[in-house]
């Protein structure tokens, strides 16, 4: 391997190093949560050591029996961030979900606020209650 | 207060509502009325509120099978016996809700009142949406075994235990009418279709695009053939497959 391809890996495991600090950074300030948090934690140290020792890959690549060596990086890439784009479809449905529940609860509650305070709806049943409660509404 | 609710799912319907209501009150002056107001950008509110309906408004839009479910668990939560789906934009006829309420009253949990059979005759769907209703109706006939002429109707009745599956488990995504019936069905419940009169207002499906339409046809027949028999109603006997 050439000095300068040494020199680019290194600048490459340095930027990995430098984003696994930031989202540490990140979880520590509960701007992300730490399950996905740790989950990128976990993909940069697993990548470090292709950073710093490329050759590991070359002999992995060899060991399976695949001639160019970066395709073993790319299914493995590609595999990860199919998994982890299910994931987020499915909790994404979860977090939909839940937001739908809650504006029913927001809905719901509200119309019984309106009857504890204006009394029940005037309603066409009691003939009674004339009085038509749409005047105070400041929502 | 009624044992029976009407339930009116509304999205921008504030000059259609006064009608629609006073034509309920006229035919049911008994029955307790609801309209859901799915986030609304008109007066929808405030023209059900004068109109003499309970109003529950939604925060944003849900889309109509969101503004359902919110009826749905106030139905539930307020102890009513039945419920009835009733159009805020005119289409729907008021003096048929009875025959809705004898099909409830007959045992059935979901009354689905159809405007294709006989005593609907007249009313007219064009082209492309007729073709698609007829593989729906193929597809549900596959699925269900029966026969139902109106897969998407507006216009139905539902009974308490029916109102208390779907006060939870009703489809939220569009054309979900289809997607209830198999849902019901598969669960265990009765459906029924009964035939009623529909005047000629359209809504709700007509109104959109064919590229939407098309997606959301390959949705729901999807979802239809994977998910039968998911859910089981809770007082069923037989393990729950779930």
């Amino acid at each position: 391997m050439s000095s300068r391809a040494q020199v680019l890996w290194l600048v490459l495991a340095f930027i990995l190093f430098i984003a696994i600090g930031l989202i540490l950074r990140l979880v520590r300030h509960r701007n992300l949560r730490s399950k996905y948090g740790l989950l990128w934690v976990a993909v940069g140290i697993a990548l470090e050591p292709l950073a710093l020792f490329p050759g590991f890959v070359d002999w992995a690549a060899r060991s399976v029996g695949v001639l160019y060596q970066p395709t073993v990086i790319m299914l493995a890439a590609i595999g990860l961030l199919l998994l982890l784009a299910m994931h987020y479809s499915w909790e994404l449905s979860r977090l939909e979900e839940r937001s739908r529940t809650l504006a029913e609860e927001i809905a719901l509650l509200r119309a019984e606020m309106d009857v504890l305070r204006d009394g029940p709806p005037p309603g066409p049943t009691p003939p009674s209650g004339a009085n038509n409660s749409d005047d105070t509404q400041p929502g | 207060m009624s044992d029976t609710l009407v339930i009116i799912p509304a999205y921008n319907e504030a000059d259609a509502l006064p009608a629609t209501l006073a034509s309920l009150s006229v035919a049911y002056p008994d029955l307790d009325v609801i309209v859901v107001d799915d986030g609304s950008a008109d007066l929808t509110s405030e023209a059900a509120r004068a109109g003499g309906a309970t109003v529950i408004t939604l925060p944003y839009n849900l889309g109509i099978g969101g503004a359902l479910r919110t009826g749905f668990l106030y139905a539930v939560r307020h102890g009513y016996r039945r419920a009835v789906q009733f159009d805020g934009d005119g289409q729907h006829t008021a003096s048929e809700i009875a025959v809705l309420l004898d099909s409830l009253d007959a045992g059935a949990d979901l009354a689905i009142g159809s405007r294709f059979t006989s005593a609907g005759a007249g009313y007219e769907v064009s082209g492309a949406r007729s073709g698609a209703m007829r593989l729906l109706r193929w597809l549900v006939r596959l699925l269900t075994g029966e026969k139902f002429t109106d897969t998407t109707s507006g216009f139905r009745g539902f009974s308490r235990p029916m109102l208390e599956f779907f006060a939870t488990h009703y489809p939220v995504e569009y054309m979900e009418s289809v997607e209830a019936l198999i849902l019901a069905h598969g669960a265990g419940y009765t459906v029924r279709e009964v035939p009623v009169r529909m005047s000629e207002r359209g809504g709700g499906m007509a109104s959109n695009r064919g590229l939407r339409l098309a997606y959301h046809f390959c949705r729901v027949l999807v979802v239809m053939v994977i998910s039968k028999g998911a859910i089981r109603r809770p007082d069923s006997s037989g393990g729950s497959n779930q």
